[in-house]
């Protein structure tokens, strides 16, 4: 291949991008003036030309109907289902909170009412590690049970919407 | 896009305006912002994905996404390259889920389209112009690969900047470079293949 049949096929292969305005200025300057000298490259232009005009006029797609308006919909319904989970969150930290003390509360009557001695089963239930263990079930067994609960009801919300 | 909101400053004070109404949680403010890149991000969407219930989807899950992403969103940066960036992201996700593969797998060969399409017919576009040009073009456009399709449509018809494009597809400039050649040449390769009188092979 000589050195302008290479040239120009350099020149060829940038065509494409230059109708894309994908060259830099050297580039661009370059492939101008291989083409004042080429009129291969010059028709090429032109029809490259073609295809950036053609693809910027494009028949343009319909947007579906209440598309906007159901997305804002969908935003609202988001919006109250994130509200409702952070009102579940918190409602939930503040039930976890209240059973321990609730339950530290009981414990300190439990020992002053049995002597702090109450035993059951070989395990004397007034023992504070006895007791945090006992409270510490209760509460997630409480918790559990609460989140089923939120859960169905959110299900039975998304059902209705 | 930053040339165009230069020339139009009021417009773009008006987008900084509504962007950070949208920070503070104001729903009139992302209802405004909806209107207003209807049109392009259902568009960007459709040529992405072909099927219109599955745009229709992923434009409000965009929407989701931006409301619940707003917050960390850099002012700094072009809204638009986020928007759009945000929308690509659930394209991906959307297409990983589907096909269990990734949207960039989709055609990406890393050989040319021109190469592996027939020959060109350099009077392709002169006998185009007397047919329907724009419903053929954008029927040939239809049938690249998602990754070709999704840099033509940012940078023809969204006008974005290669840079631009590059941060919305999240990939390097040079192969947003490489995309659009292929895009090009594969666009052309399958026009002359569906033009009267056929590529000469």
């Amino acid at each position: 291949m000589s050195e302008h049949e290479a040239s120009h096929q350099a020149m060829a292969e940038m065509l494409a991008l230059a109708a894309a305005g994908a060259l830099d200025i050297q580039e661009q300057r370059r492939l101008e003036e291989h083409a004042r000298e080429c009129p291969a490259c010059r028709r090429e232009m032109e029809i490259w030309s073609g295809y950036s005009q053609g693809l910027r006029r494009l028949p343009q797609p319909a947007i579906p109907a209440q598309l906007v308006e159901r997305t804002r919909t969908r935003l609202v319904q988001e919006r109250a289902a994130a509200a409702d989970r952070r009102w579940d969150e918190l409602m939930l930290g503040a039930l976890a909170l209240f059973a321990w003390t609730v339950g530290l509360t009981f414990w300190f009557v439990a020992r002053i009412v049995t002597g702090g001695e109450l035993v059951i089963m070989g395990a004397n239930l007034v023992r504070f590690g006895t007791w945090s263990a006992g409270s510490t079930v209760l509460v997630w067994l409480t918790a559990a049970v609460a989140a089923i609960a939120l859960g169905r009801r959110r299900r039975e919300f998304r059902r209705v919407l | 896009m930053i040339l165009a909101a230069a020339m139009n400053p009021e417009a773009f004070n008006c987008a900084q305006d509504a962007i950070a109404r949208m920070r503070r949680g104001d729903p009139d403010a992302l209802a405004a912002m909806i209107s207003r890149y209807q049109h392009r991000l259902y568009r960007y969407l459709l040529r992405l994905v072909r099927e219109p219930a599955a745009a229709d989807d992923l434009f409000q899950q965009t929407w989701l996404r931006v409301m619940e992403k707003i917050g960390r969103y850099d002012a700094s940066r072009n809204f638009e390259s986020w928007l759009f960036s945000v929308a690509h992201n659930l394209a991906i996700d959307a297409w990983r889920g589907k096909r269990g593969e990734s949207l960039d797998d989709a055609g990406d060969s890393g050989e040319a389209a021109g190469a592996r399409l027939p020959s060109r017919d350099p009077d392709a576009l002169e006998r185009l112009l007397d047919f329907e040009r724009g419903a053929m073009l954008a029927a040939c456009m239809h049938e690249l690969p998602a990754i070709h399709r999704e840099v033509l449509t940012l940078r023809f018809e969204e006008d974005m900047k290669l840079e631009e494009i590059a941060e919305v597809a999240g990939v390097p400039l040079s192969t947003v470079k490489s995309r659009l050649k292929r895009a090009l040449e594969g666009l052309r390769a399958a026009m002359d293949a569906r033009l009267p009188g056929g590529p000469r092979t």
